[in-house]
């Protein structure tokens, strides 16, 4: 066992709500598992050490907080800092057909709605996710009616500001025919532990156009997840993208649970030097005539290691599905390293599956186009790799978030030495 | 402007340039003709600086200074300019983008502000215009789907925001038909302002019927064996590179 896990459980137990059931089968299971081995396939390369003997820490929110500001965005925010949610909800100017409560907030009704939604779409054998089922006290539920159009971008936020535990939930439930647009933000350097999980069920017909940011570097070890249920003919466009730290992974499954509908996802990694990225994708097609197209990128320094394991799983049932996942890797040095693994499951036979991945180091000629034109070697290597991410970045349906997010990705670029 | 002392440089541990000499004056048009494997465009690659050419003689000074110590992106913004025989795609960078770049980073170099993105913009439009290409050309990626033709008035267009003091053709002529070879002309000579100097490498004589030359250099295996002025082209046109030996027969220029 570990000594932090020993402690998580602790904590959990002294803590009881509304959601203690589900709270409750959660501890259990982890006092069963136990401490997952490094042989375990989940995290075959990604090990846990930073996290095993680590000391439990809860961090005071802090009063100020900065939250990334994205010129000419329309944002309704929703922040948490430390672990801690600090926007007052009921001060939010929200548009009609939405509304948001905390789990600390949530009437008798808005508990039944939280307890329908909890912990029913992740994936349930997951340490971590577990983890998060048994801690989050701090939770919000967003709930959008059926039909409504949501402009503004609703922002998760996730700051950490001091050494902390941090364990943040969001439940995300898209009514029939609706429209709504999700920003998870998290971000920190401090010695934090962050395990942010979301849940959307995007109902019938309904469209969600998602964002996952995990911008934590240094010190910071973020475990976490976005997991989405989609309904009949609905439709999810994702991109995320995800910085390095001394330990960062991400879980993302998308689940077909209902005919025809169609997910997008895109994902960008950049590493510097020295940082792990973890990326695991799954995607569930449980039901017939579903779309899945998956693009994930990245770009690894030196003495960085990425990992990318996707997997799609096409069950008996779900005939005419559509399935597509590319992973394309850019190696900066001799030193960086990138574990690239497809994991496909067929039971239907008349199904279209493509995957592929590719590692590549940089071409001489375009370099020497470019320098040969008086461009300095580091901002030549800039350019030709963010043409490989740029194209995902142009893909992006939002033109605010675009335009903020390049600088951002070119410049924490530019800090990346090629060996 | 440009001088080449007894060069001599290899690929592949391949002895390509062996003992070359040029003297290129400002204002100057020098041709370099020469039949396939002369050594012509291993002679611009050497010049700017390409990895995988080395000199293991002679020197080559440009405005002075040891070209041959100096970095690729050094020599460009010494004012040096390859239009490349097969220039390069890049997918993903935008033209534009790739442009602005290219001459902010020549205009530090002499001391000039970076130009704005609308100023950078004008230029960038009147010069695209100028070699006939369309608008769109900018936001494309480099050299994205473009034809051999556009490609080769794309370097033009380069040329001409670049502003270099020494351009090197690298056989701009080779895949174009008569009309993108009026463009590439047009683009080059207006560029002629009796300071600019130019080395037009060409393995045929057509090119120099619309690039009037001052001095015409017969390049073969590595050096230069013969130099004279614009009638020394019409002649190797007339007679082939024959006179350079029995293994040139036939080949025309």
């Amino acid at each position: 066992m570990s000594q932090w896990l020993t402690k998580v459980i602790d904590v959990a137990q002294e803590n009881q709500d509304f959601l203690a059931p589900v709270r409750q089968q959660a501890i259990t299971q982890l006092q069963q598992a136990g401490w997952p081995s490094q042989r375990a396939e989940q995290w075959r390369f990604t090990p846990l050490t930073p996290l095993k003997d680590r000391t439990f820490s809860h961090a005071q929110a802090t009063d100020s907080v900065s939250v990334p500001e994205i010129p000419g965005l329309d944002a309704i925010d929703i922040v948490f800092n430390n672990g801690t949610l600090v926007t007052s909800l009921d001060e939010l100017a929200l548009p009609q057909g939405v509304s948001i409560v905390s789990f600390a907030q949530a009437n008798a009704q808005q508990q039944d709605d939280i307890k329908t939604l909890f912990g029913r779409i992740k994936p349930q054998a997951h340490v971590f996710g577990q983890i998060n089922d048994a801690l989050s006290h701090h939770g919000v539920m967003i709930d959008v009616a059926d039909h409504a159009e949501i402009t503004p971008v609703i922002r998760l936020i996730n700051l950490t500001s001091a050494d902390s535990d941090n364990h943040t939930r969001a439940l995300v439930k898209l009514g029939q025919h609706s429209h709504a647009k999700v920003l998870e933000f998290g971000q920190g350097e401090h010695d934090s532990m962050n395990t942010a999980v979301a849940e959307y069920s995007i109902g019938d017909h309904a469209s969600l156009e998602h964002y996952r940011f995990a911008f934590y570097t240094a010190n910071a070890k973020a475990v976490g997840g976005t997991h989405f249920k989609l309904g009949e003919s609905s439709n999810l466009n994702s991109t995320v993208v995800g910085y390095g730290s001394q330990l960062s992974r991400l879980d993302i499954d998308i689940w077909h649970s209902a005919e025809n509908a169609f997910a997008k996802l895109n994902a960008i990694y950049l590493l510097a030097e020295g940082e792990l990225f973890d990326l695991h994708t799954c995607i569930e097609h449980a039901q017939p005539n579903g779309t899945s197209e998956e693009n994930a990128r990245g770009i690894i320094g030196d003495g960085a290691r990425a990992v990318f394991n996707g997997r799609i799983h096409i069950h008996r049932d779900a005939q005419k599905t559509l399935a597509e996942m590319n992973n394309r890797n850019l190696l900066l040095s001799r030193r960086a390293l990138v574990n690239t693994k497809p994991e496909l499951e067929i039971y239907a036979d008349d199904v279209k599956c493509a995957h592929g991945a590719t590692v590549a180091e940089i071409e001489g000629s375009e370099l020497f186009y470019l320098l040969s034109r008086g461009i300095s070697r580091q901002k030549a290597l800039v350019m030709l790799n963010f043409g490989f991410i740029q194209e995902l970045v142009n893909d992006i349906p939002n033109k605010a978030i675009a335009s903020w997010l390049q600088p951002k990705l070119s410049e924490r670029f530019a800090h990346m030495e090629v060996k | 402007m440009l001088s080449i002392k007894n060069l001599h440089a290899s690929v592949e541990e391949k002895d390509i340039i062996r003992g070359l000499n040029l003297e290129v004056k400002p204002g100057e048009v020098h041709a370099i003709m020469g039949p396939n494997g002369a050594g012509k465009s291993t002679l611009g690659y050497v010049l700017s600086g390409r990895e995988g050419y080395s000199v293991s003689e002679g020197d080559a000074t440009l405005n002075g200074k040891n070209l041959m110590e100096m970095e690729i992106e050094e020599r460009a913004r010494e004012g040096m300019f390859l239009a490349f025989q097969y220039p390069v795609e890049i997918p993903g960078v935008s033209n534009m983008e790739f442009m602005k770049e290219s001459v902010n980073a020549i205009r530090q170099q002499r001391g000039e502000e970076a130009l704005t993105a609308a100023e950078f913009l004008k230029k960038a439009k009147d010069a695209c215009k100028q070699v006939q290409l369309p608008l769109d050309f900018l936001k494309r990626g480099v050299n994205e789907g473009f034809s051999g033709g556009e490609k080769k008035r794309n370097e033009i267009m380069q040329m001409i925001l670049l502003e270099p003091s020494l351009c090197i053709l690298d056989e701009s002529d080779s895949g174009l038909d008569i009309d993108a070879l009026q463009v590439v002309a047009d683009g080059v000579n207006s560029q002629r302002d009796g300071k600019r100097s130019f080395v037009v490498i060409t393995h045929y004589q057509r090119l120099l019927d619309y690039i009037k030359p001052d001095f015409v250099h017969i390049l073969a295996e590595g050096k230069i064996v013969k130099s004279g002025d614009a009638s020394l082209a019409l002649e190797v046109e007339k007679s082939g590179y024959g006179f350079l030996g029995k293994k040139y027969e036939g080949e025309t220029a």
